[in-house]
């Protein structure tokens, strides 16, 4: 089983480095909605396996609502957003693409070897899972400041968000059932403000280009 | 009772939606804020002499103690400033056409929204709900930081809940680390919970808690305002109408530290010292105090100053924090109630030097004491208490503070603290005293307060920050020592 789940978090660390490779900001929704497919994914397995040790049903919904929520609701109306706000083509990423895939790879060997140093987290050998997952989370960090349109920056925030996800599920089998449900809730608002907000920004600046926010100053 | 306090937010935000009529809106908000204030006097009486109030509700995830019933108080006082003082804030605003009358339900609901996020941040024992009512409290105010819809209020929005939301998920893999740590130590219905953690301390993981504070205290620290993870701040404050800006900077940076304090108390029991902590504290703390410092000296907007003064104060209790000797912890509750007060203080006078000269720009205000007499004498004389000039309330907590340096023997981090807090003194003096003397220009400026009930509100916090500066009461001494033992462990 364990092994099953080493494949499933490299794939998951390899569909954000796709995410880092995608040069429109119409792949990058679906290169998310395949990335929180593989989450779901991992999710229904290690529910089913909770079902039949413990009988505790919790992670089975949790793996429901990442479907509901982060495969299909988000991405679409991320897509709606984007059709309003994009009218112009731009080029989007600061650096070009084969430099960042390259950075991608130095935060992978920099979290195994931060972690590996960590008595606790490894039981004897280096728990794989959990360096993914982390990676997961850094690169989410570093595609935020990468991309320069605000669409770039929430789905970054959303990787992060997937990231955190898989290493609380790795590492501790689930967080509490409740904490979980309010951190759904919590994500669910922030896209809807984030959303709003590109909405608005998009009116007042006449384009979603965060470089154009440059007014307050010192 | 404490049920009540999480309730009635959520039931005015209701009403709030219910009725559109402007005067009955007033009326609700004033009608919560006092309501609040009774329950808080209640509960407050009630950890005095019990200790602690458990609730049973929800599965008895809500717990009051002497340090959550502390910053408590302070959110539910200033709310209730803040509450009053909009009425007529509003009410201007809506007459110079910066809103519409709609915008005012909205202001409303998202207020007490607000309001109602950091209410449940401090009374869960649960660190997981604690962080989600933090998160919550970024998305609640997103709105209001961007309140005025224009070019500048959007920016500074968008930059405040990116970069909090950012700073939170990492706090969130902290708190990750921190339920890893426990597993294997703790029952399954226990997870999370703070006081089996605190309880439990000894046992836990020490690497992976090692590793958890960090996490913690850089996702926290993101949310009070530490440098350097601060950019938000200066831009949400500035930008904020003013009560907001007085919520923001007294209420909500304390939400934060209040939950890194309480992620220390674990961390320190479970290290045994408080040498880990108190060197990453201390370093963020000086170097908050130093950004401040810099900013504040070459400052040419007034709010902008005075959220800058609200990071160096935040440093100042990371670094009392860091020391972690009963003195300076006592010195760093005392410095939360004390900035927090005097901070919301100058912020709703500055809201009402904008609604006078309608600028923030430092250079062009000139003769406040002559066009507002009452506001403009307070807003001089809190300058004068925010960097630390005695009688005044900070000045008695920024000295236990430097006192506990001393006698901790940290001779560098004492001096270095005592020079940049010169700085931070004569760069407000440079940059802002010359607001208040010279002659206005423009002749249509009239003297007189617009916001009569907003002065009185000032007018009484300017009492109590004179008054407690002089003499603490007994009452307030022993909830303060309470909470320095729930975090030191005596």
């Amino acid at each position: 089983m364990s092994s099953f789940f080493d494949s499933l978090s490299i794939l998951i660390l390899l569909s954000s480095f796709i995410l880092m490779a995608n040069k429109m900001s119409k792949s990058y929704i679906k290169t998310f909605r395949f990335q929180s497919f593989l989450i779901a994914l991992a999710a229904g397995i290690m529910g089913i396996k909770t079902i039949t040790e413990e009988g505790r049903f919790d992670v089975l919904v949790v793996c429901l609502l990442i479907i509901i929520l982060k495969v299909i609701w988000i991405p679409n109306i991320l897509s709606k957003a984007y059709a309003k706000a994009e009218y112009k083509v731009e080029k989007d990423f600061i650096l070009n693409i084969p430099i960042l895939i390259l950075v991608c790879c130095t935060l992978v060997v920099f979290t195994y070897f931060s972690l590996a140093t960590i008595e606790g987290i490894n039981d004897g050998m280096i728990n794989v899972q959990v360096v993914n997952s982390v990676s997961v989370i850094l690169i989410g960090l570093f595609f935020m400041i990468s991309r320069r349109k605000a669409i770039g920056q929430i789905i970054g925030f959303l990787v992060i968000e997937n990231g955190l996800f898989v290493t609380a599920m790795f590492s501790t089998q689930g967080m509490p059932f409740i904490v979980d449900i309010g951190i759904f809730v919590d994500m669910i608002t922030a896209v809807m403000v984030l959303g709003i907000m590109v909405f608005k920004i998009n009116e007042k600046f006449e384009s979603i280009n965060i470089d154009k926010l440059s007014n307050l100053k010192g | 009772m404490g049920f009540f306090l999480i309730a009635l937010p959520v039931i005015a935000v209701l009403l709030f939606m219910l009725f559109k009529n402007s005067i009955i809106q007033h009326t609700i908000s004033l009608l919560t804020s006092s309501l609040l204030i009774i329950i808080a006097v209640y509960l407050t009486t009630d950890v005095m002499v019990l200790g602690s109030a458990h609730h049973t509700a929800l599965g008895g995830i809500f717990y009051i103690d002497a340090l959550s019933i502390i910053v408590l108080d302070i959110v539910i006082l200033i709310g209730f400033m803040a509450s009053i003082y909009s009425v007529s804030y509003m009410e201007t605003e809506i007459k110079h056409g910066k809103i519409d009358r709609g915008r005012l339900r909205l202001y409303y609901i998202l207020m007490y929204a607000f309001m109602f996020t950091m209410i449940l941040a401090l009374t869960v024992k649960n660190m997981g709900i604690m962080w989600i009512a933090i998160e919550a409290t970024t998305l609640a105010s997103a709105f209001l930081v961007g309140f005025y819809n224009d070019k500048y209020s959007l920016e500074a929005a968008w930059k405040y809940v990116l970069i909090c939301s950012v700073g939170i998920a990492i706090a969130l893999l902290g708190i990750i680390f921190l339920h890893l740590s426990s597993i294997g130590v703790l029952e399954n219905n226990q997870f999370l919970d703070w006081i089996a953690l605190y309880n439990n301390a000894e046992s836990l993981k020490s690497p992976i808690v090692k590793l958890a504070f960090i996490f913690i205290l850089i996702g926290f620290g993101t949310k009070a305002g530490l440098a350097p993870m601060h950019t938000w701040l200066p831009d949400a404050h500035s930008q904020a109408p003013s009560p907001i800006s007085a919520l923001l900077s007294g209420v909500l940076l304390n939400s934060a530290m209040y939950g890194i304090i309480r992620t220390v108390a674990v961390v320190n029991r479970n290290l045994g010292s408080s040498i880990y902590t108190g060197r990453l504290l201390i370093a963020l703390g000086i170097l908050s105090i130093l950004t401040a410092a810099i900013f504040i000296l070459t400052q040419k907007d007034y709010k902008r100053l005075l959220a800058y003064s609200s990071i160096e104060h935040m440093g100042i209790i990371a670094v009392a924090m860091g020391v972690f000797t009963p003195l300076s912890v006592f010195g760093a509750l005392l410095h939360m109630i004390n900035h927090s007060l005097t901070k919301a203080m100058l912020f709703l006078a500055s809201g009402n030097i904008l609604q006078k000269y309608n600028t923030k720009q430092i250079s062009e205000i000139k003769a406040i004491l002559k066009l507002l007499p009452i506001s403009g004498t307070v807003f001089l004389l809190g300058l004068f208490a925010i960097a630390g000039t005695p009688p005044f309330s900070v000045f008695a907590s920024e000295l236990s503070i430097m006192v506990s340096l001393f006698t901790a023997k940290k001779f560098v981090v004492g001096g270095a603290l005592a020079l940049l807090l010169a700085i931070i003194f004569a760069g407000i003096a440079v940059t802002l005293f010359k607001m208040f003397y010279g002659n206005n220009q423009e002749e249509e400026l009239q003297p007189g307060e617009t916001n009569k009930a907003g002065t009185i509100v000032i007018v009484v916090l300017f009492l109590v920050i004179s008054i407690s500066g002089l003499f603490i009461p007994d009452e307030l001494k022993n909830l303060i020592t309470q909470a320095q033992n729930i975090i030191i462990g005596a």
